[in-house]
């Protein structure tokens, strides 16, 4: 076009789509150097992909830093009120950063691979840089045709597909001419939170590291005879376990702490995604533990592909939340945006690797891949789900195949009482848990493979009268919201064996143990965690149906009892064999607490009868109050006072102050000011609700006060509120472009917290008209009808018609037809009768304004139906009567700190388990190993 | 490997058993129709705000009452009854998932999604409305 943009910096959106391009490239060069052996080249290729893409996020954050509006995805996720803190937030808002997010850590990933070489690297740093090349791909940004490969973060906003040929774009001075352009959008104001800084690098860091055991397991696979590649993996699935399972419960806390769904976990499809990864890298990573020292190998095949699986399910994550298939059953899931094709190829292309490699080399790999040449043909002739179908159960058959013939099987038999059975069991037990919520999640996905059969099961529906075809012949499956119907049932029982096996499979040894010994030392903990489970019981109320999730209490407190007498008798001293039953112990504290939170929170502001039911009769609170301001109300084991809101930054912050249910208490010698004079307190007294009731027996008058009097004197206030506890500043933060967002504020105890946010409150001041008149709302009211307008209750008595005699006085004519409404207004303070007037003169009606001031209240009838006795009315409301008031819900969760405390120790418990692991392996491939367990 | 083989088979039949079990459980999603074919019984109906309708919510009147009009995906508008108070962003809401019963013509939802306008979207509309006033 040849238009000289002005003040762009164009230059940078080169420098950066080169070093992107040069990611890729040198990605892809990595591949084939280490595919090919050529370790040095490979090497070399792989730390120039880091160089450019830790150059490429360099960039992107110096534009950030510098406010470039004209590119598209800083406009999008800044804008100038934000505060620099949030850049890193703003930086992975969006998908173009939490793929380089995600790049960035294989890179770090990658690079600490590639410090020690050993015989595997070839293989892992093939497997990982392949990985780099589809993540690359997503952000090259390059269209082919309509088709677009990959959402390119330099992309200049008047280069936006979207925008092409718009007016702007062709002006060179737009960004000067146009306000738009001098601010960005800015991010969501939910994603404005401290949490949002550490929970996502957290939670890619783990994404990341599932990708090491993965490429571990692809290269013992090309090396069968050799096991020495659990070894790495081992220290790096749990690794990956540490951090996974501590991004995930940082995304809980997040959501516990800023966002106002009422808890931590709601089986959001996103969340579930990033948690089966998790459960499934658990699952791997004790197999390999059984398999490590083993010359025998226990279910090899399983330990591959749950090592497969776990990165396979991170890619099936990142599908459903980044393609936008998911659709409107996520919260918060992305949009589509195009890049669908794209992610689908990724997981796939990684699907059929996992699976290929676990056949031996030879013709069935060789025929797989052309069936899947041929599949990926008939795809492009547009039979895209049918050959899907297909596609995935080529992949069963491989996996059934390789697991029949081709991965080494154990023949003969394990001891029942050896830990390596049960830690098996356990795997299992993980692999169901993981495929259930999988299942569940993928219920929209699974709509789209039935679509195509649709007509089949609706004539199959019809012909042996089965709702079940009928309904899946409508594909349009969606999970149940009943989390109990929909998780829990099943959920819940297979925890409770985890955990069973948890604090029973640690006091076993590998191959055999007497299990007369375990039962003697597990009788202890069986016996402190029935106590507790007994003081729980007693604390708390449990429906009979709650069985199933007592007994998860009960077995989650027998995990942590067990686990840490394990460590008291087994650890002493000796810290490095304690990081894995501190994990295991916090890991039962994350589940106790998760569960007995959740199962016992309650929700204080539920049926509270306050003052505001004596104005209306139908006040119906589910779970949520409404309060006035200045209003005090019942709430639980508090009264609850809005006293006022301010506006801070982009918060409107509303303090709601609890206080005492029990009357305030003076004590002798408290000095208190009443009405302009000092008082002291003669004796301990409770407060009454006046001070003149208490003011003769307990107060002396004192006419001159001391210095100490002048210094502590409060101003008295009444025994019911009791003393004020604390105020929780619950807020609304306010953002024009996404709507406002409530933000709740939670008072932490230890032993529980008192979560607080508004569900409703006006921002804005409402909308008057000169005279200070709100609203104008038309209300069709029959004789008998009541309704409440602000503070006042209207009550329509009864119509009577006008006689002539009183028309004069009431200005107006005989001629006129007036029927008057008699009308009751009614408040706190007082109540009246008034009579607005409709008026018909020359069959024309006059309209005839009525205002009650002493109510701030006018009202004027538009239209009168004498056959039904109807009235239309139009009400006004004076902004001066109108009281703020916010709907507010407050929820005790008793013991959640135990679900925080957990997290930590566990964290810890992963951490001392890798490093440990970590010391012992480099000890111990100098020396030949010895091949025995290590407990 | 035979008492690993037998928990395996165990534990692909509890795995099968709950699928079906838990699949019973799915809401089914439908339209305002077919809810209306089955009061009283639970589903979830699709479907995006009808903006001519208002959307009201008097919390002095109930601050769990929220009163709009949707219409699904096949067209069909109906009125919709909310048991919660007004979630932020009705108003800018793309589409809408109601979880609840057809109760006398009127849905009543016990749960809600939405879908908002997320910055992931293009604001394409925005964009060049404003730089056409700017430019007239």
């Amino acid at each position: 076009m040849g238009i000289d943009y002005l003040q762009e910096w164009t230059l940078l959106a080169w420098a950066g789509r080169f070093l992107v391009a040069l990611a890729f490239a040198s990605a892809v060069a990595a591949v084939i150097s280490f595919s090919q052996g050529w370790n040095e080249w490979g090497k070399r290729a792989f730390q120039l992909h880091a160089v450019s893409t830790f150059a490429v996020i360099a960039l992107v954050f110096v534009l950030f830093g510098f406010h470039r509006y004209e590119f598209q995805y800083i406009w999008k996720h800044l804008n100038n009120a934000m505060p620099m803190r949030f850049i890193l937030s703003a930086f992975w808002g969006g998908q173009e950063g939490g793929f380089l997010l995600w790049m960035f850590w294989h890179n770090v990933l990658g690079l600490i691979l590639l410090r020690k070489k050993t015989k595997w690297t070839a293989v892992t740093m093939a497997t990982l840089s392949g990985i780099q090349v589809f993540l690359t791909s997503m952000i090259l940004g390059i269209y082919f045709g309509d088709f677009q490969l990959g959402l390119d973060p330099f992309l200049l906003l008047r280069d936006a597909p979207q925008y092409a040929g718009l007016p702007w774009t062709l002006r060179a001075d737009y960004l000067t001419a146009f306000p738009l352009f001098q601010d960005g959008q800015g991010l969501n104001p939910l994603l404005q939170n401290y949490w949002m800084t550490i929970h996502p690098p957290t939670l890619f860091l783990g994404f990341a590291a599932t990708s090491v055991p993965f490429a571990y397991a692809i290269a013992g696979l090309t090396n069968r005879t050799d096991n020495s590649w659990m070894r790495p993996a081992l220290r790096w699935s749990f690794f990956t376990i540490g951090i996974l399972g501590t991004g995930i419960l940082m995304g809980g806390a997040w959501a516990y702490e800023a966002l106002s769904f009422g808890g931590f976990w709601a089986w959001d499809p996103v969340e579930n995604s990033s948690l089966v990864p998790w459960i499934m890298s658990v699952a791997g990573g004790h197999l390999l533990l059984i398999n490590r020292n083993r010359k025998k190998p226990l279910a090899l095949f399983t330990t591959y592909y749950f090592l497969i699986l776990s990165f396979l399910l991170v890619l099936y994550s990142t599908f459903l939340t980044k393609s936008g298939i998911l659709g409107d059953t996520s919260v918060h899931s992305f949009v589509d945006s195009g890049i669908l094709p794209q992610l689908l190829v990724y997981l796939l292309t990684f699907v059929t690797l996992g699976h290929i490699m676990l056949l031996r080399p030879g013709k069935w790999r060789r025929w797989t891949l052309f069936a899947i040449f041929t599949l990926a043909l008939a795809c492009f002739k547009g039979y895209a789900i049918e050959t899907l179908t297909l596609f995935l159960l080529l992949m069963a058959t491989i996996g059934i195949k390789a697991y029949r013939t081709d991965i080494e099987r154990t023949e003969g038999e394990d001891s029942v009482w050896s830990r390596d059975f049960w830690m098996f069991v356990g795997a299992l037990l993980l692999l169901v848990s993981a495929a259930h919520i999988t299942w569940q999640t993928s219920l929209p996905v699974f709509n789209h493979f039935l679509e195509p059969w649709s007509g089949t099961l609706a004539s199959l529906g019809e012909s042996w009268n089965s709702d079940l075809l009928r309904d899946l012949s409508e594909h349009n499956l969606a999970p149940g919201t009943d989390f109990d119907q929909t998780y829990h049932l099943v959920q819940v029982p297979l925890a409770v064996l985890i955990m069973l096996g948890i604090g029973f499979a640690q006091w076993l040894k590998y191959k055999h143990t007497n299990i007369g010994n375990v039962l003697k030392k597990i009788f202890l903990p069986i016996l402190v965690s029935m106590l507790l489970t007994g003081i729980l019981l007693w604390q708390f109320s449990f429906e009979w149906w709650e069985v199933p999730r007592v007994a998860l209490l009960f077995a989650a407190l027998f995990a942590v009892a067990s686990n840490a007498d394990y460590i008291i008798q087994l650890g002493k001293g000796k810290w490095r064999q304690i990081g894995s039953p501190l994990a295991h112990v916090g890991f039962g504290l994350v589940i106790f607490g998760a569960v007995l939170s959740t199962s016992q929170k309650n929700i204080i502001s539920k049926n509270q009868i306050g003052d505001i039911s004596t104005l209306n009769e139908e006040l119906n609170n589910r779970e949520d109050l409404l309060i006035m301001e200045g209003d005090t109300l019942n709430i639980g084991e508090y009264f609850v006072s809005y006293r006022d809101r301010y506006t801070e930054g982009i918060h409107v912050k509303f303090r709601m102050d609890y206080f005492d249910k029990e009357p305030r208490v003076y004590e002798p010698g408290e000095v208190v000011f009443f009405d302009g004079m000092v008082f002291e307190a003669l004796e301990d007294h409770e407060a009454s609700e006046q001070f003149t009731d208490d003011m003769e027996d307990h107060w002396m008058f004192i006419p001159f006060p001391n210095e100490r009097q002048a210094k502590t004197a409060r101003i008295w206030e009444s025994g019911v509120p009791g003393e004020k506890q604390f105020t929780l500043e619950p807020r609304i933060q306010l953002n024009e472009q996404m709507g406002n967002a409530p933000e709740p504020d939670t008072r932490h105890w230890l032993h529980r917290d008192l979560y607080t946010h508004i569900k409703w409150g006006r921002v804005t001041p409402p909308e008057t008209d000169e005279e200070g008149w709100m609203g104008g709302r038309s209300h069709t009211l029959q004789v008998g009808d009541s309704m409440l307008i602000g503070h006042t209750l209207l009550t329509i008595d009864s119509l009577r018609a006008i006689d002539d005699s009183e028309k004069p006085n009431r200005g107006l004519l005989t001629k006129d037809l007036a029927i008057a409404a008699c009308v009751q207004l009614k408040n706190k303070d007082m109540r009246s009768q008034h009579e607005p007037l409709y008026i018909v003169r020359d069959s024309l009606v006059v309209p005839d304004m009525f205002e009650a001031d002493d109510y701030g209240i006018k009202m004027r009838i538009e239209t009168f139906n004498p056959q039904q006795e109807t009235l239309e009315m139009t009400i006004w409301e004076h902004i001066s009567v109108r009281r703020d008031f916010v709907v507010m819900q407050a929820v005790l969760f008793p013991l959640i700190n135990v679900l925080w405390l957990g997290c930590i120790i566990m964290a810890i418990g992963s951490g001392m388990a890798v490093f440990a692991r970590w010391k012992r392996d480099n000890k111990s491939t100098a020396p030949k190993s010895s091949g025995l367990s290590d407990e | 490997m035979k008492r690993s083989h037998i928990m395996s088979l165990l534990l692909v039949a509890i795995l099968v058993g709950t699928f079906i079990a838990t699949f019973t459980s799915t809401s089914r999603s439908v339209g305002f129709a077919q809810a209306a074919n089955i009061p009283g019984e639970e589903c979830k109906v699709s479907g995006t705000l009808v903006r001519e309708q208002p959307v009201i919510y008097d919390p002095i009147v109930d601050p769990t009452k929220t009163v709009f009009h949707m219409e699904d995906k096949s067209g069909a508008k109906c009125k919709v009854i909310l048991e919660k108070a007004k979630p932020t962003g009705l108003e800018n809401s793309e589409s809408i998932d109601l979880y609840g019963a057809m109760v006398d013509g009127e849905f009543h939802a016990t749960e809600m999604l939405m879908k908002c306008p997320s910055k992931y979207n293009e604001s394409n509309h925005v964009l060049s409305l404003e730089t056409d006033e700017s430019t007239s």
